[in-house]
């Protein structure tokens, strides 16, 4: 009964009950956007890092992979000695460089890479098949740059390293094949790379060092805990930079940390917004229904059953504008994944809304938390109310 | 037109080796504010300066302590920065006579686009670019926080103008009984509608005027708690009088206008009917 009397409430007043649903569904769209941003990021950025299985990165003292041209030197050894040990299942070294091809009478710039097949977690095979041990002349094309310089399977392109910035000339030229087309995973949108044995690739590029590595990729066997081989490998090479996926993650929050505490500022505002609109809606409803709430008490309801009244009232306005939120929040999304997602340099794997059914169930629940803690006040309003005082006054 | 080669950033490791009384035969360096507050360094120490951990370190001698211009695009990246001779870093990094980029300051009354493309036509192998196109590229990321900002900006528009439609019409709704009586006692429903009108205007300004001073109290907040956490002079939040003059005037047209919608409904119906539901 108390539900039905709930539902009459609300039809009464249809445009106001209406604008309520349409400000909490507004409020719950940002709850739910912003509860998407706050885990999102890292959790993108751990399943890009996790997505061939390699939970460890060794890279230059001081940088995270990739991040600046410093290298790691004498890698050979070091993956050597990285493979021979029982805790890690593959280790693998990676380089990058610029290199450079001839197009018509221009050249274009693509990112190199040096890759290592057996220890390698940063691309994906699209088409065509991996390079073999011991080809020296196999490449790997990331689809971008397949799709702007039409290259496909078996072709031969001459590849220029070591570029003279004074004649343009290169210090070194090579015929590769493409053997295979693929998915750089740490790549942006767009981003023209290749990639080649890890020696013949090494080999075009300008170092200091004659065994740099701008990164080592090392994934743990099964059984072995992440964190204690990464202690170990850090206490051994001291002169190494060694992350786990968890740390690369903590580094990553740090970088991003204004998103988390725009994400936590937008969040609390909804909420506040949400609880205010529902306050100041019910807290106005029930004193216009005084005299109905005196007359139920003087007929024998309780004031536990009023208070369930103005309760479920509440929560019913707050479900279906969380409900009407929820997939608000997942449009709204989409669009503002779209505008961040455009940040120049960012890997293409990246999301910052991730949508995701946790995130949904932490915001539609404190969503209706937050509805029902809203409606305490005129909940304690309808149940103190005088009944003589309150009928007497609705008579005059 | 004057030349001034600049050496791109890099990866270092360094260690204070010795706290003044170094080898004044060093060459010197000079390292940024932030760098020597946190490790202690100052004018006359010594530091062992190395390009890679297993590397050979070579010892210089801290000559100056210098506060970094504020530059947005690395400030939140926490790096910290030694400034060494050009000749210097060059032969450190194993690199002699190198350079990653060259400023070029054109004499007054010649263009910087002209001066570029003139560049551009004798120098191979390298390209040069005006500082406004350069300028125009590295602004991209801010451009796409921009728009975030934007979006985030609209969609807080919509909750606003829905929360503010909510309590507009609630508060004319709660006025029933005044505007059965002055419509009783002879009003025109025209003085009624104003008086409401007014009542809204009055409160959208006040609203508008306690927002204006809540967002000047969060920048303020703002600046202070990132320039502290960043250690820098960037300013992060940034009330300009647009800012203000856009928001007051949302502010008062949804307030006004819910007001005005709230009002015509109310006295849509006659004063009698007014009194029943009051």
């Amino acid at each position: 009964m108390i539900g039905r009397w709930a539902a009459r409430n609300a039809v009464r007043h249809p445009i106001r009950t209406g604008l309520v649903v349409l400000g909490i569904a507004v409020a719950s769209a940002l709850l739910l956007d912003m509860t998407m941003l706050s885990g999102g990021m890292e959790r993108s950025f751990e399943n890009m890092l996790l997505s061939r299985g390699f939970q460890i990165r060794m890279s230059p003292k001081g940088t995270l992979p990739f991040d600046t041209e410093a290298t790691v030197a004498g890698v050979t050894p070091i993956v050597a000695a990285l493979r021979s040990d029982p805790a890690i299942a593959a280790a693998g070294a990676a380089v990058g460089i610029p290199v450079h091809v001839r197009k018509a009478d221009s050249l274009v710039t693509l990112v190199g890479y040096g890759v290592d097949p057996k220890g390698q977690g940063f691309y994906q095979v699209l088409e065509g098949s991996d390079l073999a041990p011991g080809d020296s002349a196999g490449m790997l094309v990331g689809a971008p740059a397949a799709a702007r310089l039409g290259w496909r399977l078996g072709d031969t392109v001459r590849l220029l390293g070591r570029l003279d910035p004074q004649s343009a000339e290169a210090g070194i030229e090579r015929l590769m094949t493409v053997r295979a087309v693929v998915r750089w995973l740490y790549d942006s949108r767009d981003q023209l790379s290749v990639g080649g044995p890890y020696r013949v690739v090494r080999a075009m590029g300008r170092f200091v060092d004659p065994d740099p590595g701008s990164m080592i990729m090392i994934k743990v066997r099964e059984g072995h805990d992440v964190d204690s081989v990464a202690t170990r490998l850090a206490a051994r090479y001291p002169g190494v930079q060694v992350n786990s996926v968890a740390a690369l993650v903590r580094q990553f929050r740090n970088r991003l940390v204004y998103f988390q505490q725009l994400s936590l500022i937008l969040a609390t505002i909804s909420l506040v917004v949400a609880v205010l609109l529902v306050a100041t809606i019910l807290a106005i409803t029930v004193n216009e229904r005084l005299g109905e709430v005196a007359v139920l008490r003087a007929i024998g309801v309780t004031r536990a059953r009023l208070v369930g009244l103005v309760l479920i009232e509440a929560a019913a306005v707050t479900a279906v504008g969380t409900g009407l939120g929820i997939g608000l929040g997942l449009v709204t999304a989409g669009w503002l994944d779209d505008i961040l997602t455009s940040f120049p340099g960012l890997p293409a794997a990246i999301s910052f809304f991730v949508p995701e059914p946790a995130a949904m169930f932490r915001a539609t629940t404190v969503m209706i938390g937050a509805g029902l803690g809203a409606a305490g006040y005129p909940a304690w309003l309808a149940a103190r109310a005088p009944i003589a005082l309150t009928l007497r006054s609705e008579a005059e | 037109m004057y030349l001034s080669p600049v050496i791109r950033t890099f990866s270092l490791l360094i260690q204070l080796v010795a706290q003044s009384g170094g080898d004044p035969r060093s060459p010197g360096i000079a390292v940024e504010a932030r760098l020597a507050g946190r490790w202690g360094i100052s004018v006359g120490d010594t530091i062992a300066i190395a390009a890679e951990a297993a590397g050979p370190a070579q010892q210089r001698v801290v000559e100056a302590i210098y506060r970094g211009r504020a530059d947005p695009a690395t400030a939140l990246r926490g790096e910290l920065a030694v400034r060494f001779h050009l000749a210097d870093l060059a032969n450190l990094l194993g690199a002699p006579d190198r350079v990653d980029r060259i400023g070029v300051a054109v004499r007054p009354g010649i263009g910087p686009d002209s001066a570029a493309a003139r560049i551009n036509q004798i120098g191979f192998g390298f390209r040069a670019y005006p500082s406004a196109t350069i300028a125009s590229e590295s602004s991209q990321t801010f451009l796409v926080v921009s728009r975030f900002h934007q979006a985030i900006g609209f969609i807080a528009i919509v909750a606003s103008a829905v929360f503010l439609l909510c309590i507009m019409l609630l508060k004319v709704e709660e006025r029933r009984l005044d505007a059965a009586v002055m419509r009783m006692i002879g009003l025109a429903r025209r003085t009624v509608f104003l008086a409401f009108l007014l009542e809204a205007t009055l409160l959208a300004s006040v609203g508008a005027a306690l927002g204006a001073a809540l967002a000047y109290l969060a920048t303020v907040l703002t600046n202070l708690f990132y320039q502290r956490k960043f250690e820098t002079t960037l300013v992060f939040a940034h009330l300009t009088p647009d800012i203000v003059l856009l928001a007051a005037a949302l502010s008062l047209v949804l307030g006004i206008g819910a007001g005005a919608l709230a009002a015509a409904r109310l006295l849509g119906a006659t004063p009698l009917a007014l009194w029943r539901r009051a």
